[in-house]
């Protein structure tokens, strides 16, 4: 797997295709090719942030205020069973309906993003700690470490990410932190193979080696030069990285493997409630609010997170 | 072009006349090719000649209508009467590939690095000649045998990247030369193969052309390469032909000041091994809102005052010894001018003049 | 190309046994192994019942529950440290061996076969509808770069990579199924066309997402490959332009796609867990939901193994398929 000391032509070229692979988990690849009829990405076009990122942040603002806040904001109960009549159609009371037990659709909707952007949040930071701090030691060790580094992540990629899911929540206490742990574990590869890459670049360069002729030790290498420049590349994909443990999220709660309890109301648990034939048929807003305010969430996320990913030019590490 | 004077006046195989090609860009507009005109006749060879930049490939992928869409293109090409430019967009079939083909600088990746060596040879000839696929991989074989390919038949089966780049480059000219076409655009064919084998190809490639009667535009940046494998050259400075004329008259009577330069920045074989060439000192110009003065002036060991008023013109007639230059070299103007320079230590555009200026006074 | 073979054929042998070995520490060491063999009845107190009255016959039940509790001990080696267990696991794999689910006392090796047909012709078709679609969606977008309609698919697309596979498949069975009737709402199985007809829907859903990514692989890739000395020389040989873009573009450009192909079949099988539940499709998705849910773990372990084997064998194979692609990679 990956290499033995220094990247051999073969052991980059894997490597590299490895790289690719996990560009899928970006889910989004670079919007833009490079131009057919001359240069790429250019300069000027890609420090552009435009009115769509904009609109983007203001909608992931609006979505972390409304999932911090959700309790104490005007939303009527989100758990309270036969607030009104069940699978009634939006009205000027219930904005989104209510669904087969009677209960809000919008508050549940909205209190539905505490559970995704908690998840999110804490798996893409887990992520970043624990695959940055991996990645950054084996790209900058090199030898063994490197090798057994390598061949973990390997190992976590070689599980389909929604089963390697289950094989955690099936054997645990579905409480919100084991859900986010395991899903933050799903992240620890891809940020790690990206830390690694860029502290392999980075590692080489001359400031790298001045200090260490300046006589600086190993730690204070890896903090002050190393950690610095790895962390641009790992913050600009933080958004894109987001929008897939949200996603994970849903899908888990879609399967009835997310956070236990009534009290844990998550998108994915509310579209398989209003997934039922007959309540798809009679009762379309029970499932398609959620479906829309999770789709122009994550949309949000790719999109601001393209945005930025573009923004600071990473390009090859994208995981 | 010195065509045959006893019958009528022939009619050029291609000619081209007035050709600009502009490249819009995001820094401004690349004006690529200026007015290029010249014409070739049946079974001759025209070297086009000039540094990296000039404008060569540029003016060759026109010809082959080989641009990127966004290409702006003025000025008529005709093959054997017909519009080029017309046929390329009605999309003829059967014109390029047959009448006329390309071979391009480098063999490493003018090559499909997935299909068989063969196959690309053969794909020609089923497409334009309807050959059956044994066949044309028969006939690919033979055309890798003419073209002095060791062991055709095991080649055949050969990936591009199994094989040297001297051979490489035999594969491209076989492909090129499969369907018989009467006309050959080689641009710098043997600049990126080793240079052992540089002259071998050059010879093998003329001999194919003198066989097969096909006329030839030879593309090079060195005006070595033309010496004796050109019927007329042409050299081009900042997407014009500053200078044409038969090969004969052109190497011992030039006129131009870059003609100049660039026959004395020629390796000769009798030069010492560590022998320092003159390259011409100075880059190319910037081809974004160029100046309205001849280009070469900042590099130009003649340039005058009057040199930079203007762009001057090709003088006169298509097919006789033109040339655009204000102070000539090997004439009464050019020596003045030189002289002139000389005694100032600098020219007008500001180039300092250390030593011997060349054979110019 | 011997050498690499061995080599990729090392490290998918140690793949599989650390990710064998994973699943399996999973399984024994977060939470109980006991409990997750035998259920509830782990909790019995067998010490207290074997010293109760023998006579007593309220304790019958619980004496006959804790025979089976000893029984499981036995057959599954509790009393061996895990790696002794894992080892004797593996070797009852080979045999064809893989456990009895404690729900229902079925051989799980049956239940695979069973449903895994299902779930490999839903696969088969989602890849089918992906490079059916992304193939000439990529090949228009590319010939035609950055034009309106190069530009529509990429909004098109982005929009689709958004879309999680369960909100995309309740959309989907709601509009052409529910309101438009075109498709059938639920698994049928009592013709093959009938069958395959009922997996449109669900194989689209899977592979539309998937279509938009190898879509804008295919694209960036093929515009660089348009771009290449190759094509030029091949647009010189006079070949006409859709001629060049499918014998000498395409494959080349490829390279991407093959590389992704490995790992979303992996999110496509995460995926068809989800779109099994939405249309009642009895496969090996819905199975092993059915069984976490039920903490029936023999069938969970079992089939979390086939399926990462069968992802690592997968992305093998993938790899090999590189050398197809580029003869290249052969020599090196
Ligand atoms: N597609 C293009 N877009 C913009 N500029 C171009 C393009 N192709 C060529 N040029 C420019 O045109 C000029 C002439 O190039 P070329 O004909 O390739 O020179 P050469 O004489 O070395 O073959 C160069 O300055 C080059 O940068
Ligand atoms: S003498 Fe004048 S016109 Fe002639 S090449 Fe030099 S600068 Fe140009
Ligand atoms: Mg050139």
């Amino acid at each position: 797997m990956s290499g033995d000391g220094r990247p051999s032509r073969k052991g980059r070229a894997s490597r590299q295709r490895l790289l690719r692979r996990f560009r899928v988990f970006r889910l989004v690849r670079s919007s833009k090719g490079p131009e057919p009829d001359g240069p790429g990405e250019n300069e000027a076009v890609r420090r552009r942030l435009g009115v769509g990122f904009w609109l983007a942040v203001v909608w992931l603002v609006v979505m972390a205020f409304i999932a911090l806040f959700a309790p104490m904001l005007p939303f009527a109960d989100p758990t309270k069973v036969g607030y009104s009549g069940p699978r009634e159609p939006p009205s000027a009371g219930a904005w989104f309906g209510t669904d087969a037990l009677g209960r809000d659709v919008f508050s549940r909707t909205m209190h539905g993003a505490r559970i995704s952007l908690a998840v999110g949040g804490f798996a893409i930071v887990f992520g970043m700690v624990v695959g940055g701090a991996l990645g950054i030691l084996a790209g900058y060790f090199r030898g063994r470490l490197d090798q057994a580094v390598g061949f973990t992540f390997f190992v976590l990629l070689s599980f389909p990410a929604l089963v390697l899911a289950i094989l955690i929540t099936a054997t645990l206490e579905r409480s919100l932190l084991v859900v986010s742990l395991t899903i933050g574990i799903l992240a620890v590869a891809p940020v790690g193979l990206l830390a690694r890459a860029s502290t392999l670049v980075y590692a080489e360069r001359e400031f790298v080696a001045a200090a260490r002729v300046l006589g600086a030790r190993n730690g204070r290498i890896i903090v002050r030069e190393l950690l610095p420049n790895v962390v641009i590349p790992m913050g600009a994909l933080t958004l894109l990285g987001m929008a897939v443990a949200v996603v994970a999220e849903g899908s888990l709660a879609f399967l009835g493997l997310s956070v236990a309890g009534d009290e844990a109301i998550s998108w994915g648990k509310m579209i398989v409630d209003g997934a039922g034939l007959r309540d798809l048929q009679n009762a379309t807003h029970v499932a398609m609010f959620p479906v829309a305010v999770m789709f122009v969430t994550v949309l949000a996320l790719n999109f601001a997170g393209d945005r930025i990913r573009q923004y600071f030019d990473v390009k090859e590490l994208a995981f | 072009m010195a065509p045959d004077q006893t019958t009528a006046a022939p009619v050029p195989l291609l000619s081209v006349r007035d050709l600009h090609v502009r490249f819009p860009t995001e820094r401004g507009t690349v004006n690529a090719v200026n007015g290029v005109s010249f014409d070739l006749y049946e079974g001759k060879t025209l070297a086009i000649v000039g540094e990296s930049g000039s404008g060569k490939s540029v003016t060759a992928k026109t010809l082959m209508n080989l641009l990127p869409r966004s290409a702006l293109v003025s000025g008529d090409v005709t093959y054997a009467g017909q519009d080029v430019r017309a046929l390329a967009a009605a999309g003829t079939k059967h014109f390029f590939g047959v009448q006329m083909t390309m071979v391009f600088q480098d063999p490493m990746t003018s090559l499909n690095p997935v299909k068989r060596v063969g196959e690309q040879i053969a794909e020609t000839l089923r497409y334009h000649l309807g050959r059956s696929r044994s066949a044309a991989l028969e006939e690919a074989e033979d055309l890798l045998d003419a073209v002095g390919m060791p062991e055709p038949a095991r080649r055949v089966m050969q990936y591009p990247h199994e094989l040297s780049g001297g051979l490489r480059q035999r594969v491209v000219i076989a492909m090129a030369l499969a369907c018989q076409p009467r006309l050959l655009i080689a641009d710098e064919p043997t600049t990126a193969v080793d240079v052992t084998v540089q002259k071998h190809l050059l010879d093998l490639l003329d001999e194919l052309r003198r066989d097969r009667g096909m006329a030839m535009i030879l593309i090079t940046h060195d005006l070595g390469v033309a010496h004796g494998r050109a019927d007329d050259v042409a050299v081009m400075y900042a997407g014009r032909i500053v200078e044409t004329a038969d090969a004969r008259t052109l190497f011992v009577d030039m006129r131009h000041p870059y003609t100049e330069a660039l026959l004395r920045s020629i390796p000769r074989i009798d030069d010492p091994v560590h022998h320092r060439l003159d390259p011409i000192p100075g880059r190319p110009p910037e081809l974004i809102s160029p100046p309205d003065a001849c280009a070469f002036a900042p590099r130009c060991l003649y340039a005058q005052a009057d040199c930079l008023d203007g762009v001057p013109e090709l003088s006169g007639l298509v097919g006789l010894h033109r040339f655009a230059c204000l102070h000539p070299t090997g004439t009464e103007r050019g020596v003045a001018a030189a002289t002139a320079n000389r005694a100032a230590g600098v020219t007008v555009a500001g180039l300092p003049l250390t030593g011997d200026p060349g054979g110019a006074g | 190309m011997a050498r690499f073979f061995i080599r990729r054929l090392v490290l998918l042998v140690a793949v599989l046994f650390a990710v064998t070995f994973l699943g399996f520490s999973a399984m024994n060491f977060l939470g109980d192994p006991l409990f997750n063999v035998v259920g509830l009845m782990a909790e019995l107190d067998c010490e207290a019942i074997e010293a109760g009255s023998a006579e007593d016959p309220s304790l019958d039940r619980a004496r006959s529950d804790c025979e089976t509790v000893a029984e499981a001990r036995a057959t599954y080696h509790l009393d061996r440290p895990v790696p002794v267990r894992y080892l004797l696991w593996v070797g009852d794999m080979f045999t064809g061996d893989f456990g009895t689910s404690f729900q229902n006392d079925q051989p799980v090796a049956e239940i695979i076969r069973e449903k895994l047909p299902e779930t490999l012709i839903l696969l088969i078709m989602a890849q089918i509808v992906s490079l059916g679609v992304a193939i000439p969606w990529g090949v228009v977008a590319a010939y035609r770069a950055n034009r309106a309609f190069d530009r529509g698919s990429t909004v098109a697309s982005f929009g689709l990579l958004s879309i999680p596979n369960f909100a995309l498949g309740v959309v989907l069975l709601y509009l052409l199924s529910l309101r438009w009737q075109i498709f059938p709402s639920a698994y049928e199985s009592d013709s093959v066309v009938g069958l395959v007809f009922s997996m449109v829907l669900p194989a689209a859903t899977l592979g539309l997402p998937l279509a938009a990514s190898y879509q804008r692989l295919l694209r960036t890739d093929l515009i660089t490959t348009l771009q290449e000395d190759f094509v030029h020389m091949a647009r010189a040989k006079g070949l006409p332009p859709m001629r060049i873009m499918f014998r000498h573009a395409l494959r080349p450009s490829l390279f991407s796609v093959v590389t992704v192909f490995g790992v979303s079949t992996g999110a496509m099988i995460g995926g068809s867990l989800v779109v099994e539940q939405i249309f009642g499709i009895p496969g090996i998705g819905r199975e092993i939901v059915t069984a976490v849910v039920r903490d029936d773990f023999p069938v969970v372990l079992a089939i979390v193994m086939l399926v990462a084997c069968t992802f690592v064998i997968i992305n093998f194979v993938v790899d090999l398929f590189y050398s197809w692609l580029d003869p290249r990679v052969r020599a090196r």
